[in-house]
């Protein structure tokens, strides 16, 4: 099973995803900051992470950056509300981005192809 | 041929300048690579290189007559052997003893190259990565070869998502030293323009670890008008990519989706404006249209028959109403590759020949779709494009087992 890491600072989508992502068969751990993450990652191992772009302490492209510096391989798929973070070039390390729907079917999609495509290349 | 004033043996980066008659602009760059190194490699022993086409202009006399803190060598193929792949084919027999940390590739006719780009070239490499390909700040519509053909089949084959595959710089480590000096797959086209994905497919093959290095500036190189000596560019990199497929297929067969390249350089601010560029779609519509028309009977030959049909209600859309499909370009990519794989060596460009006038039309489409669109929104009409790609990979891989 699959283990995905959900960092967002706001609760429902918290619990949204962490309910609608058990429901489909994966193990869901939550962080609601960006505190400290790296060091949550290696407690974790998640085998994927999905992080929200506006944190309230954080940014989460620089993040991103964090991450693949530190865990290149691992799948990140960034969740956001807006849509101008992808004028920003550290956008293009993700994986994948959602935008933040009650509809998940997207979401899950996209974090189907990125643990696929981990196990290809590994 | 070889010149090597200082009897250079050994040195940790090597910086390879290819030409064919660059007199105007090589002093330039070697001065600009030259200082780029002494500020950020004091302590190294860099190494620039002129991988030459014996040029008549003076090349080699104003190369070696650039006066540069780090040590020269002029390196000739024989008279006659013309072409860029050519020229780095020599290079890389050559710098294998040399036991370089970091080789950089950098082409002659680049205007407004900063000694930063030596740093965010090697710098990767230095810290482990084992090819990097420059991101340049660039406007919608150029290199569209790119944008359009190689960037989604290379991502969509290999799984790997490097934005500019065939730009023209590169920088790589020891080990693909040695891939490329060896490397057993090589052709004409691979001499000449297909040298730049060649190396990335190659790179790809050899497992290390890609990058992109963001650079925070366009490519100002010497102006060409765009689409005016297409036809032998398109055919050296398309040519080559659908070479590499046979030999490659145990690479890409098994591969679903791609990754995301590790960038670096990310953070910088300091990005610079992109000049504006102008493309005559009327032009090249009347290219595609005329194209079309001519090679009809030989594209029926090449695409199945669902796929003719839709070319042929694309065809008859008519300039107002035109637009290319996504699905049905990646399709249409995907039957000429499997037709390549299948032709004659004599066939083969005719088959490119016959891709050209279609390519056409997938530009006109794109520039049609994104005229009123920031770059940002274009590049994500590329990426959808790309996702097209990759979801309908399982046609190509299907009818390359198959038959």
């Amino acid at each position: 099973m699959a283990k995905i890491l959900v960092v967002d600072d706001e609760e429902h989508i918290r619990m949204l995803y962490a309910e609608e992502l058990t429901d489909v068969g994966y193990e869901v751990v939550t962080a609601d900051s960006g505190y400290k993450l790296l060091e949550r990652i290696e407690e974790e191992k998640p085998d994927l992470v999905i992080l929200d772009i506006k944190l309230v302490d954080y940014n989460g492209l620089d993040l991103l950056q964090d991450i693949r510096a530190k865990f290149y391989d691992l799948p990140v798929i960034l969740s956001t509300a807006y849509d101008t973070f992808k004028e920003d070039t550290k956008s293009l390390a993700a994986d994948y981005y959602v935008v933040k729907s009650f509809d998940l079917t997207e979401l899950k999609k996209k974090i189907a192809m990125a643990l696929e495509a981990r196990e290809e290349s590994g | 041929m070889e010149e090597n004033p200082s009897g250079v043996q050994k040195a940790d980066i090597v910086v390879a300048i290819p030409t064919f008659n660059e007199v105007t602009t090589i002093a330039n760059v070697t001065s600009k690579v030259d200082e780029g190194l002494r500020l950020h490699y004091p302590s190294l022993k860099s190494v620039i290189v002129n991988c030459d086409n014996c040029s008549t202009d003076g090349t080699k006399e104003a190369f070696l007559a650039t006066e540069t803190h780090s040590e020269k060598v002029y390196l000739s193929t024989p008279p006659g052997v013309r072409g860029k792949g050519n020229n780095l084919r020599n290079f890389f027999s050559w710098v294998r003893d040399l036991q370089p940390e970091v080789v950089v590739i950098i082409e002659a006719d680049i205007r407004n190259i900063k000694p930063l780009w030596i740093y965010c070239l090697v710098e990767p490499i230095l810290k482990g990565a084992g090819f990097v390909v420059p991101l340049y700040v660039s406007h919608k519509y150029e290199s569209t070869i790119e944008s359009l053909v190689l960037y989604p089949l290379l991502r969509c084959l290999y799984g790997r998502r490097l934005r500019r595959p065939a730009v023209g710089e590169c920088a790589f480590g020891q080990q693909l030293v040695d891939a490329y000096s060896k490397a057993e797959v090589w052709s004409q086209g691979v001499g000449e323009d297909g040298i730049d994905i060649w190396m990335v497919t190659e790179a790809i093959k050899a497992r290390v670890p890609l990058c992109q290095s963001f650079l925070g500036a366009p490519k100002v190189h010497r102006l060409k008008e765009p689409f005016s000596q297409i036809n032998r560019a398109f055919s050296n990199m398309v040519g080559v990519f659908f070479d590499l497929m046979g030999p490659f297929q145990d690479l890409w067969l098994k591969v679903k989706w791609s990754r995301p390249t590790i960038l670096f350089n990310a953070d910088t601010l300091d990005v610079e404006a992109i000049a504006p560029m102008e493309v005559n779609i009327y032009r090249l519509y009347d290219l595609y249209v005329r194209g079309f028309d001519r090679y009809k009977f030989r594209l029926e030959s090449i695409l199945h028959l669902p796929e003719m049909r839709k070319l042929e209600e694309v065809r008859n859309l008519g300039f107002g109403n035109f637009a290319f499909p996504d699905h049905t370009w990646a399709i249409v990519l995907f039957d000429f590759a499997l037709a390549y794989r299948d032709a004659s060596p004599e066939d083969r460009e005719e088959i490119l020949d016959a891709l050209l006038p279609l390519y056409y039309g997938k530009v006109v489409s794109f520039v049609k779709k994104t005229e009123r669109m920031s770059t940002q929104q274009a590049e994500e009409v590329i990426e959808k494009e790309c996702m097209v790609f990759e979801e309908n990979k399982r046609y190509l891989v299907n009818n390359w087992i198959k038959t």
